[in-house]
């Protein structure tokens, strides 16, 4: 017995506008700095219903750590919203995702958000998410990331009640993306369908949505990076991501992002650059218990950039995308890096990323792994 | 062979635990007990109780009971019935799967357990390796 869970998903052009029919009375609208210089957050709040309040909460950083992400939550209550919606990127939604649930249950703390026990939400309000980036999945998924900057840690929060009841995916939303994030996000995208299709926990919807998820990104993803105004490619990668994160949601992640949460949250790597450093890493690892898998996928990869094996073709892809492809390049210093070892494989170990990669991994194969991700040797 | 569950079963699950060495690395920080409660179900006369004094990867002692009161109180209770006992056992039931569908339930800090997903695994994994009749 397993579980196939998914939000209401609007999506197409003019999607935004399916805002207006929802019974909204007050909206909480929680985004970043960045959408705040923009007009996005104004046509989000143009498109609420007629008479709707709203709060706009627009400072939500990269990363963000539980004082950032709850530091109004005493406005939040007096505020009392019957909608949540994140308006932005992962960090904008899993903000979204940890104050929907401290504020519908003021007794909780933010680490009681696991899927191990019922935390009986929507009590109050309800949860949606507007993605303006295509890659973290979040608008999809069970799963919230939140980042201790003192104990340099990422907690992988997640619970089936912070899936949001409808995600709304707006290419209109995502036409502005700046190159170097629509490279990174992508490539988180690849990474949640990869590990999906792969994870001890897969099923025939995640490999359903990671199949199709690759499709649409592999075969759109150039197109974007060269014409990043072109909506229908912009608009099948937007779909594409959101399918990569209902596969990981409904199948679990894998040790590329167990090794990416440590990476990214020791030295502030953007998620998806830390991820993608270890895709094809853990691919070639991953390859002596399911290789027949990853060749399938393989073939998924437009011909211009595929290799024999599938590890290959996402480097080749990496390449022609101009992303990173080791630490030394995020120039991480080699001794900090080596010396701070441990500290990365003992974060790393406790991700559940471990509990459902495909090839079992102690400290002996992340430390391997984190090594081979210095310089990014094959 | 031995019987689960039993004294004698847990003396050889915590013999195999502590020569498990993917447990002792995934549990190396893990401080605490934890103990398994076999619910009766009609395979299953009594409920059963197998407590597990867990340090550092180690488990430093154990102890059978029919009655939770005869037993340290433990800061973690995995409890399930008996017929899913056997069913993750015989690894047909993921241990955290088995949390999600009902068909266990854990008792105890959620936040630190989430941390240690690849020692419950082990542990779980750990079963398997003893010689069990049902």
């Amino acid at each position: 017995m397993w579980f196939f869970r998914a939000p209401t998903i609007v999506y197409g052009e003019d999607a935004l506008s399916y805002l207006s029919t929802l019974p909204i009375r007050k909206a909480l609208i929680v985004t970043d700095r960045h959408l705040l210089t923009t007009e996005i957050p104004e046509k989000v709040r143009q498109a609420l219903p007629k008479g709707a309040e709203s709060l706009l909460l627009g400072d939500v950083g990269e990363e963000p750590d539980l004082e950032e992400m709850t530091r109004h939550l005493d406005q939040i209550r007096g505020f009392e919203p019957d909608w949540i919606l994140g308006l932005g990127g992962g960090s904008s939604i899993d903000t979204a995702k940890i104050l929907f649930v401290l504020y519908e249950r003021p007794d909780l703390t933010v680490y009681d958000t696991t899927p191990l026990q019922p935390l009986g939400l929507r009590r109050k309000s309800r949860l949606l998410a507007i993605p303006t980036t295509s890659g973290t999945g979040s608008e999809c998924t069970w799963a919230a990331v939140l980042s201790e900057r003192q104990e340099k840690r990422k907690h992988e929060l997640a619970s089936p009640e912070i899936i949001p009841d409808y995600a709304i995916l707006d290419p209109e939303m995502v036409v502005g993306l700046p190159p170097e994030q629509t490279r990174n996000t992508a490539v988180d995208a690849i990474t949640h369908a990869i590990e999906g299709y792969v994870s001890t926990w897969r099923n025939p919807f995640s490999d359903a949505l990671s199949e199709k998820a690759l499709e649409l990104i592999f075969g759109n993803l150039l197109s974007v990076l060269k014409e990043p105004g072109d909506r229908s490619s912009r608009g099948a990668v937007h779909i594409g991501a959101s399918m990569a994160g209902l596969s990981f949601s409904n199948s679990q992640i894998g040790l590329a992002h167990a090794l990416g949460h440590a990476l990214g949250a020791r030295y502030k790597t953007p998620h998806g650059k830390a991820v993608g450093i270890f895709l094809p890493l853990v691919i070639d690892f991953n390859s002596t218990v399911c290789k027949d898998r990853f060749d399938r996928l393989n073939l998924l990869v437009p011909s211009t950039v595929r290799g024999t094996s599938l590890g290959a073709s996402i480097r080749s892809l990496f390449r022609a995308m101009g992303q990173d492809a080791s630490v030394a390049t995020l120039g991480v210093k080699k001794d900090e890096y080596f010396d701070g070892m441990e500290e990365l494989v003992s974060m790393a170990a406790e991700s559940t990323g471990l509990v459902t990669n495909p090839r079992d991994s102690g400290s002996s194969e992340l430390r391997e792994l984190l090594t081979k991700a210095y310089s990014g040797e094959v | 062979m031995a019987k689960f569950p039993s004294a004698e079963w847990l003396e050889q699950y915590m013999g195999k635990l502590n020569s498990n060495p993917n447990y002792e690395d995934a549990a190396r920080k893990w401080e605490g007990s934890m103990t398994f409660v076999v619910q009766k179900d009609p395979a299953l006369d009594k409920d059963a109780y197998l407590y597990l004094d867990l340090y550092h990867g180690k488990c430093r002692g154990s102890k059978f009971s029919l009655s939770l009161d005869d037993l340290p109180p433990a800061q973690y209770k995995y409890m399930g019935p008996f017929t899913n006992w056997k069913r993750l056992i015989n690894k047909e039931i993921d241990p955290i799967q088995g949390i999600l569908t009902g068909k266990f339930k854990l008792e105890g800090s959620m936040m630190t357990i989430m941390r240690f997903t690849r020692a419950a695994k082990e542990m779980v994994a750990t079963t398997t390796q003893v010689q069990t009749e049902f």
